[in-house]
């Protein structure tokens, strides 16, 4: 199994960076660094108050018998001092770092999430879903947690060293320096083995998940197994994987249990070293017995806070790569926004409106729609429109024709402004829509697509997306327009019936109704359909025919269709082949130039045999 | 029917095999933590060593036992004595080290091989289950149970049945070792210690319950983001960003305000729990120093004492937890033994059926299934094909298509008539061998995570690239493998290429038509395919007729325009039958498609310009 290449450096000016999360809660990190201080140095001073106990009962033992029995109350005080302050600060820092970590862990996913919101769809193409999804979660919660418990244990393990060590140097210097000579040791090695446990772990997630993906194919491709007779065999590759697991697992294990006795073993040589410098210490009275028993204590209790500082040093490592992911995001610059001169005239709007002009300052009436020399590539080598020219009237009705891939739907994305043409113009009456407000243009449009994606909840919810304040009444209207109603009846709670997640318990064809009244709904002034029928039964699409007419009435439509019915009743029909426009015309016009619009016609009425499943309804 | 119910191994049963290794982890364990034990017995056999003199310096004077030891090495001086000690020390723990290196690798060995074999016998048994257990089952609450239950088994053999074990050796070990040096002082060292774990356990079960809301917060913020960002396009086509803004933030701030209290009441947990702890050990400590100074112990005692309370109270305090979670455990093994617990697909046949040779024959007759709780979806159902015959199945959803395709594969059994494939009633004949003969395009086909080239060679074996070229000619599917950057060694799947509908079903049908068997079967299989490359692919066929029986089940009548029989199919029952032209002429339901077909291209091309 290869592991992807780590940086081997830390890249603090990330880090630093991310912390500037933190920023709102100043209070807490103050509070959460006092009290990882505190609990340290408390837990630096308890050693102290056996060794004086100790110290005390010796000096009482030598004194002889009859000497006054020595007053523990002193050390008592002192014990439930140090006891009460820690339980304190311990109490403390938990509270601190998990507000921390719960508010910084929401705050990083907001910032993502409402970047996610402006930027624009080709950054979308680019990154699966389930991707996205994987960043907002799971980074989030891990960046959070390294920055909140990392600082704790970043602190709190180097205070305690230092107490540890400081104690230990007052106590007897000498001594101090002996044992600290295994302390580079333990950290070096509590540093090798830390890093390859993490990475060790990181594989068994990766087999883990790899595992849970063929349990799931297994499941799916049941019947198909079934039928190929391949219980065998499947059962044989599912083992390689099991194997791989098990051997990656008891790796892991095998690294962890060699890892606390190394480290053991090496804190032992320190206590040997107490015994036999202290313990000739004592024997010369140069050195208590109390001391002697501190420090015995302190080499178990150094190993703790190496062990911290390595792990959290490899998890900021491991870490990295998620820092930097997050970063990009939240410093990614949506290409398609409005310029600062659109926003200027938006705020003047709205500080002194003017009558009658749209929150950016210009007239609020769509007017004519030109593209001018529109060029658009997805890719800066593979141009998917060329030269595009074209002027639609208000109220219009334009369907696109032409082959798969000919840059029908780029064409429509770019008049919505999903996409912005990498060269050449697109005006709304006579004005660039990039001087215009997004969401200006965005409030007049209604889309319904191929695959039209619904949200889970019920058919009301999904229809009213499109005019969040409709009534009952306005989205069963929608409906009835589109031919909806008649199979949400026959639904089970009719529009309460939660349509699943990304609508999926609706079939294809329902799923298009339904969006279809959810665009109209939202009363738009431009109607982009693509192939918005395409999954519709042919007594439900004579339906929408019908009501199609009041439907674009006064309206600008685009309309990507393949069913010659729905494109004949279009005022212009555009033929575009391989990114430019190769005809255009009204229906008679085409038919009689003979062109490519009677090709594909002919073709077309093949197409028209192809008889779906609700039919038989 | 009857089923052989294989009784549901228990969690016990599981570790067969694995058991031995487990006895040696669990021995190294305890002789690893006898070893720790004897340090502190070092340090108090030192300490109360030191004999004061009159001028303030000691001498050392160890027990008699351990300078017998030391004797061989000369190791009877002073220094010889703290050196003997030191070497001691350093020896116990690289000691008890080794046999906790060893207890953590031979646990794992164990716990990992369990969990190994209990993978592999839940997906041997997914493979091996009959189809009803799967039409009554949720697919993701199964992966669940293969997923995180056995994750939850897996921490409790691996983890939490160690810590326990470990947690009561100690506890064994430290007691009589107590007693043995003060009675009393022993009860006063361990008086906190059932106080600790039934804290814990008790704080833990209410800890768990916020465990629970936090991951119901975290499902609902993911599912939130999920629907959002694979919706991120209608999102904005509607210029819905401030209500979605508004939806998250509600699912954040739930998460984050769940989180935050979660944290606090681990704050309280864990700083009480460390009260608690520290209480106990003070209690050692300072009795320890009144019974020092009642001359009942010496101060060796008193601080082996201490050390032995400190090395014993944090893992109990961790028991109390792991009670907690690991009556998790239980509940995880109920759920998977409801699936190894499941009769499998009987493999018992009345034939052995290894000297059947299929031909193609087909004859159904009286014909009735009906699954376990519902009503019949076919019934009355006769039909008899020629081998080489094509017959076609139409009809609306849910008509009983797909059902017997499904009884043909004995993916169901039938309890009413008779499916007889040449002369042998179906019922009796191998399944193995019934679906060895049966190449079939199930509808919405599936491909494995795999290559392009490994999904069809798993049609038969020892298939030649030409055989395979040929096939994927034949399903019009061969330029569209080339066309990939990997050809036909393209990975299919999430981690690879994502075929189109149309391009699955193609490259289903080729895998098919490489089995090279005496019935193909086509489920709904050119419904997402063109057009022009149904009829490349039905060409295809029509060139093999003779071949094979094949039966074809569709939706477009242009795909079964030309088999030697039509079947209509309508709620269970065969309502039509005949050649197309037989059906158009016989004013049915068929016919009736077929004008509203002709009806609508009429009215598409009014000049009357009809191929």
């Amino acid at each position: 199994m290869s592991t992807p290449p780590q940086k081997r450096g830390l890249d603090l000016s990330m880090w630093r960076e991310l912390y500037g999360f933190t920023k709102p809660y100043k209070r807490q990190v103050r509070l959460l660094m006092l009290n990882a201080v505190m609990t340290a140095g408390t837990e630096a001073l308890l050693p102290l108050v056996t060794k004086n106990l100790i110290d005390k009962l010796e000096r009482w033992e030598l004194a002889g018998p009859g000497a006054p029995v020595p007053p523990l109350a002193w050390d008592l005080a002192m014990f439930a001092g140090l006891v009460g302050l820690l339980v304190f600060s311990v109490f403390h820092f938990i509270r601190n770092a998990g507000f921390l970590k719960a508010h910084m862990a929401a705050d990083i996913r907001t910032a993502g999430f409402l970047k996610l919101q402006c930027l624009e769809f080709a950054f979308f193409d680019k990154r699966a879903s389930g991707w996205l999804v994987a960043r907002m979660t799971s980074d989030c919660e891990r960046l959070a947690r390294i920055m909140a418990w990392g600082t704790l244990d970043v602190l709190w393990g180097l205070s305690l060293v230092t107490g540890i060590a400081l104690a230990m140097l007052l106590l007897n210097w000498k001594l101090g320096l002996v044992v600290m000579v295994v302390m580079p040791l333990l950290a070096l090695s509590s540093l090798y083995f830390q890093r390859r446990i993490l990475r060790a772990s990181r594989e068994i997630r990766k087999l883990n998940s790899q595992v849970t993906a063929e349990f799931n194919e297994a499941l799916m491709g049941v019947k198909t197994t079934k039928a190929f007779t391949r219980e065998a065999e499947g059962l044989v590759e599912f083992q390689d994987r099991t194997g791989e697991m098990f051997e990656a697992s008891v790796r892991n294990a095998v690294l962890s249990s060699m890892y606390l006795p190394t480290v053991l073993t090496i804190g032992s040589f320190a206590a040997a070293l107490v015994l036999v410098v202290g313990g000739q210490g004592v024997l010369g009275a140069s050195l208590s017995l109390g001391t002697l028993v501190a420090f015995l204590a302190y080499t178990r209790q150094i190993f703790e806070p190496l062990q911290q500082l390595a792990a959290i040093f490899s998890e900021l490592q491991m870490a990295q790569a998620a820092g930097e992911r997050i970063l990009e995001l939240v410093h990614a610059e949506p290409e398609i926004r409005d310029s600062a001169a659109v926003r200027q005239r938006m705020a003047d709007q709205l500080l002194a409106p003017a009558p009658g002009l749209a929150s950016d300052g210009h007239p609020d009436e769509l007017g004519r729609i030109e593209l001018q020399g529109v060029h658009f590539a997805y890719t800066p080598d593979e141009p998917v429109l060329t030269d595009i020219d074209l002027v639609v009237e208000p109220g219009e009705t334009v369907a696109l024709v032409g082959s798969t891939g000919g840059g029908k739907t780029t064409l429509v994305s770019l008049i919505c402004r999903f996409y912005e043409p990498t060269a050449g113009r697109v005006l709304f009456g006579g004005v660039d829509y990039r001087e215009r407000s997004l969401a200006w243009l965005q409030s007049h449009l209604g889309v319904v697509l191929q695959d039209a994606h619904l949200f889970s909840g019920s058919v009301l919810e999904n229809i009213r997306y499109g005019r969040l304040d409709a009534t009952d009444d306005e989205v069963r209207a929608a409906a009835e327009l589109v031919g909806a109603d008649r199979f949400v009846a026959r639904l089970k709670g009719g529009y309460a019936f939660d349509v699943g997640e990304g609508g999926d318990r609706l079939s294809a064809g329902e799923r298009q109704l339904v969006s279809f009244a959810r665009a109209l709904l939202a009363d738009p002034r431009i109607l982009v359909m693509d192939e918005a029928t395409s999954n519709v039964d042919t007594e439900t699409e004579r339906h929408i025919q019908a009501g199609l007419e009041r439907v674009l009435e006064g309206r600008t439509a685009f309309v990507i269709a393949h069913r010659l019915s729905t494109i004949e009743k279009a005022d212009r029909i555009v033929v575009i082949e391989g990114g430019r426009i190769v005809e255009q015309g009204s229906h008679a016009q085409l038919m009689a130039l003979g062109g490519r619009y009677r090709e594909l016609h002919a073709h077309q009425g093949i197409q028209e045999l192809g008889v779906r499943a609700d039919d038989w309804d | 029917m009857k089923h052989d119910r294989p009784t549901a191994p228990s969690l016990i049963a599981l570790t067969r095999g694995h058991r031995l290794r487990y006895a040696c982890a669990i021995l190294a364990m305890a002789v690893g933590i006898a070893l720790m034990f004897q340090i502190p017995l070092l340090t108090k056999a030192v300490i109360d060593g030191f004999v004061a003199g009159p001028d303030g310096t000691y001498t050392l004077e160890l027990p008699e036992r351990l300078r017998a030891l030391g004797a061989p090495f000369g190791a009877t001086g002073m220094l010889g004595q703290l050196g003997l000690v030191a070497a001691l020390v350093i020896l116990l723990t690289a000691g008890a080290g080794l046999l906790q290196y060893l207890r953590g690798r031979w646990a794992a060995q164990a716990s990992e091989g369990v969990m190994r074999d209990l993978r592999d016998a839940l997906f041997d048994h997914f493979a091996r289950l009959p189809m009803r257990f799967f039409d009554r089952s949720n697919q993701g609450d199964l992966v669940q149970r293969a997923t995180s239950d056995v994750e939850t088994l897996r921490v409790f053999l691996a983890a939490q049945v160690v810590e326990i074990s470990r947690a009561l050796l100690l506890l064994g070990f430290a007691v009589p070792i107590l007693f043995a040096m003060n009675a009393e002082y022993a009860l006063i060292a361990l008086a906190l210690m059932p106080v600790v774990v039934a804290y814990s356990a008790l704080f833990f079960r209410q800890i768990t319950r916020r465990f629970q809301a936090v991951d119901e917060a975290e499902g609902e913020l993911t599912a939130v983001l999920q629907e959002n960002l694979t919706g991120i396009r209608v999102v904005r086509a509607f210029g819905r960003s401030a209500f979605e803004e508004e939806k998250f933030a509600a699912a954040n701030t739930e998460h984050r305000d769940t989180t935050w209290s979660l944290m606090r009441l681990l704050a309280t947990y864990w700083s009480l729990s460390d009260l608690l702890c520290f209480a106990q050990t003070g209690l050692v400590l300072f009795y320890g120093a009144v019974f020092t100074l009642g001359g009942e112990i010496t101060v060796g005692t008193w601080i082996a004492f201490t050390e032995y309370a400190a090395m014993v109270v944090w893992p109990v305090r961790q028991m109390g937890r792991t009670l907690v979670d690991a009556s998790k455990a239980g509940v995880a093994m109920k759920r998977i033994n409801e699936i190894l617990g499941e009769p499998l697909e009987e493999p018992h046949d009345a034939l052995d059926g290894s000297d059947v040779r299929l031909a193609g024959g087909l004859r159904i007759e009286g014909l009735a299934f009906g699954f376990e709780d519902g009503d019949r979806v076919l019934d009355g159902i006769d039909l008899a094909v020629a081998p080489g015959e094509t017959v076609a199945l139409v009809g609306p959803p849910g008509a009983g298509k797909s059902v017997l395709v499904e009884l043909l594969l004995r993916l169901h059994d039938y309890d009413h008539g008779s499916i007889r494939l040449d002369g042998h009633e179906l019922r009796e004949l191998p399944r193995a061998l019934v679906r060895r003969d049966m190449a079939v395009v199930l509808q919405s086909p599936f491909l494995y995570a795999r290559t392009i080239a490994q999904n069809l060679r798993m049609a038969a074996e020892d298939l030649t690239e030409e055989r395979i070229f040929a096939a994927t000619a034949d399903a019009a599917i061969h330029a569209s493998v080339l066309g990939f950057d990997q050809g036909y060694e393209t990975l299919l799947g999430e981690r690879g290429v994502t075929l189109s509908g149309g391009q699955k079903q193609r490259l289903s049908i080729a895998r098919a038509l490489l089995r090279e068997a005496p019935f193909l079967i086509l489920d709904d299989a050119l419904s997402a395919v063109d057009l022009g490359t149904e009829a490349h692919i039905l060409d295809a066929l029509r060139a093999r007729r003779g071949r094979q029986t094949t039966l074809i089940v569709a939706h477009r009548l242009s795909t079964v325009r030309h088999a030697d029989q039509i079947l209509v199919l309508h709620e269970g029952r065969i309502v039509e039958r005949g050649t197309h032209a037989e059906l158009v002429a016989a004013d049915g339901r068929y016919a009736h498609l077929w004008s509203l077909q002709t009806d609508l291209e009429g009215e598409l091309t009014p000049t009357g310009a009809k191929r």
